[in-house]
């Protein structure tokens, strides 16, 4: 996708900042600090819309980033019992992340295949119709 | 047997060599008055949920004064349940972009946003490719087949917030900033992205655009009946045999047709409990009451409405509490926090869900009834005021089977 960087909005302040979360798997500090003397904004305020949004982080992110969907229409396909089944495997609740920063879990809300549920992410790509034993595969592919 | 009707939903349209724009050339040949005249004579309601007509926004927009004006197509989809604008994205983003054209060249607008939410990849870098070929073929940035009309046409990728869906937090999110509603007015129509006057419009209602103008399907605007015209993409999720995305024509297909010949029915042994109309903001049909036509009055009728087009079947062998408790996290875990009604309120009803669970605790329903009320009152934007249609329409409908104490439910 880097090759059509150019046809994004390139001087929007989302845009840079996806741009760094690509780049380093977070948003560092220093980062912060260039960002806000470009837009002339209060670090803090660059900082309070990074964290309005749930795809940027300020903190190093695992390699593998295992996003669940846990909306409606995967919860009535048993979304669930894949979460306890990933949950117990990586030892992990949502928003944490392996100590060898393998992987970051976040349950969330719909991903937008919701006639394929469960669905799973892993970093940019898309898993439907998993169930236990689909998502821990997945995840053993990742080693 | 039901029937789809297809116009939205076809095969891919990707090739940009193979697509004849026919709706925007039609459009550049009978000039913008026309265009928006019939985009205002096929009765095309916006597909976002709001519903509001698309040809009255765009004559509004066409008659405002501004320094530059804007289009954005908002392909922030997130209601749980849709998928209706991805599928466009993915497969038909040609249509996509000619109805962007349409809308900026009938509003005179020169610029134009699509805004994709984050997680849509795939989306994302199947429009930009549309974007780069298009400017390599001269359709952007170019004055486009010999007119006057130009556009330039950029993408921006959300990161991870459902309430930028709404407009005015769409276009907050786009200048850079928090994605935070604005108390309207000023509507975007007036003074929206840069403070310039901003025609928002859905995915699917540009592509219903791009059917009124095409002279290929001219029968287009005369689908449906007053009041709902055109077709309507579905997405059938839940318990069903068959879910996925159909097309369907407004008021010729009943919802019971809906769940039982295109959603092949429900999946084993289970008989259907009820259905979520449009999305988790909509307020739950009993299964017993089906057997209407699909329309948006049909479903303000009934006190719900067709919101996305997420139509969610859901079974008895799923526990209510268990799925209101799924509804308000959502609420929970979406609400900016602009309002502190919506920001406590919906943290109370969780609070209280999970009480009901957790300790075998009774519901005071009058109390969910009046936080309701309360945040519907002070909410600015349309997640708050219908933040708890799911919850309290379970309640009213089946409050007396879950042993809820208080008096709302029948
Ligand atoms: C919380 C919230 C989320 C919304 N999400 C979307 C969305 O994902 N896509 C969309 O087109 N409209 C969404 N809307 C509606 C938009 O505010 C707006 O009405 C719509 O984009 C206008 O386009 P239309 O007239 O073509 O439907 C949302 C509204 C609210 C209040
Ligand atoms: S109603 Fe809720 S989501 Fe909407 S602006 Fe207010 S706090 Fe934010
Ligand atoms: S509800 Fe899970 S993908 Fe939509």
């Amino acid at each position: 996708m880097d090759k059509l960087k150019s046809l994004f909005y390139q001087d929007s302040l989302l845009e840079k900042l996806h741009q760094i979360q690509i780049t380093y798997g977070y948003i560092p500090e220093a980062e912060i600090e260039n960002l806000s003397e470009k837009y002339q904004l209060a670090r803090a305020n660059v900082y309070g819309v990074i964290s309005f949004y749930s795809m940027f982080y300020t903190e190093p992110t695992g390699k593998y980033i295992i996003r669940i969907c846990d909306s409606i229409s995967c919860h009535l396909n048993e979304s669930d019992s894949v979460l306890r089944a990933v949950k117990s495997y990586l030892g992990l609740k949502s928003h944490q992340t392996t100590e060898d920063k393998k992987f970051t879990l976040e349950v969330v809300e719909c991903l937008g295949h919701c006639g394929e549920g469960p669905v799973m992410m892993v970093n940019n790509k898309i898993f439907t119709k998993i169930n236990k034993n689909k998502a821990l595969e997945i995840l053993n592919d990742c080693m | 047997m039901a029937q789809e009707k297809l116009y939205l939903k076809g095969d891919k349209l990707l090739d940009i060599s193979n697509y004849e724009f026919k709706s925007i050339k039609n459009a550049l040949r009978i000039g913008r008055e026309k265009t928006i005249k019939k985009v205002k004579d096929s009765g095309l309601k916006g597909r976002g949920g709001a519903g509001f007509p698309t040809g009255i926004k765009w004559e509004m927009a066409a008659e405002v004064e501004g320094k530059e004006k804007y289009v954005v197509c908002n392909a922030d989809e997130g209601e749980p349940g849709t998928f209706k604008d991805r599928y466009l994205l993915e497969e038909r983003p040609l249509k996509v972009l000619e109805g962007i054209m349409l809308a900026a060249y009938a509003v005179g607008a020169d610029k134009a946003y699509i805004y994709i939410r984050g997680e849509y990849s795939k989306s994302i870098e199947i429009f930009s490719e549309i974007i780069e070929t298009a400017r390599e073929k001269k359709i952007l940035d170019a004055n486009l087949f010999d007119s006057d009309f130009k556009l330039e046409l950029k993408l921006i990728r959300g990161a991870g917030a459902y309430v930028c869906g709404d407009e005015t937090s769409l276009i907050n999110s786009i200048e850079g900033k928090r994605g935070r509603s604005r108390i309207k007015p000023p509507y975007p129509i007036e003074k929206g992205l840069f403070k310039q006057p901003t025609v928002v419009n859905n995915v699917e209602s540009l592509c219903c655009a791009a059917e009124v103008l095409n002279p290929d399907s001219e029968e287009f605007s005369e689908l449906g009946i007053k009041g709902s015209k055109g077709t309507k993409l579905l997405c059938l999720s839940g318990d069903l045999n068959k879910p996925g995305l159909y097309e369907v024509e407004f008021a010729q297909i009943t919802l019971a047709e809906i769940i039982y010949d295109l959603g092949g029915g429900i999946k084993g042994n289970e008989d259907l409990r009820f259905v979520i109309p449009g999305g988790i903001s909509t307020a739950v049909i009993k299964a017993e009451d089906l057997d209407f036509p699909y329309s948006y009055q049909a479903f303000e009728k009934r006190g719900s409405s067709l919101g996305s087009g997420a139509v969610i079947a859901v079974s008895k062998k799923h526990d209510l509490i268990d799925l209101m408790l799924n509804v308000s996290r959502f609420y929970m875990d979406e609400t900016c926090g602009t309002c502190f009604p919506c920001r406590e309120g919906n943290r109370q009803i969780n609070k209280i869900l999970n009480a009901f669970k957790e300790e075998d605790r009774k519901i005071e329903t009058e109390l969910i009834s009046d936080i309701g009320n309360t945040i519907r009152l002070a909410a600015r934007c349309g997640l708050g005021q219908s933040s708890l249609n799911f919850i309290t329409s379970v309640i009213e409908n089946y409050g007396k089977e879950l042993k809820f104490g208080g008096k709302i439910y029948a």
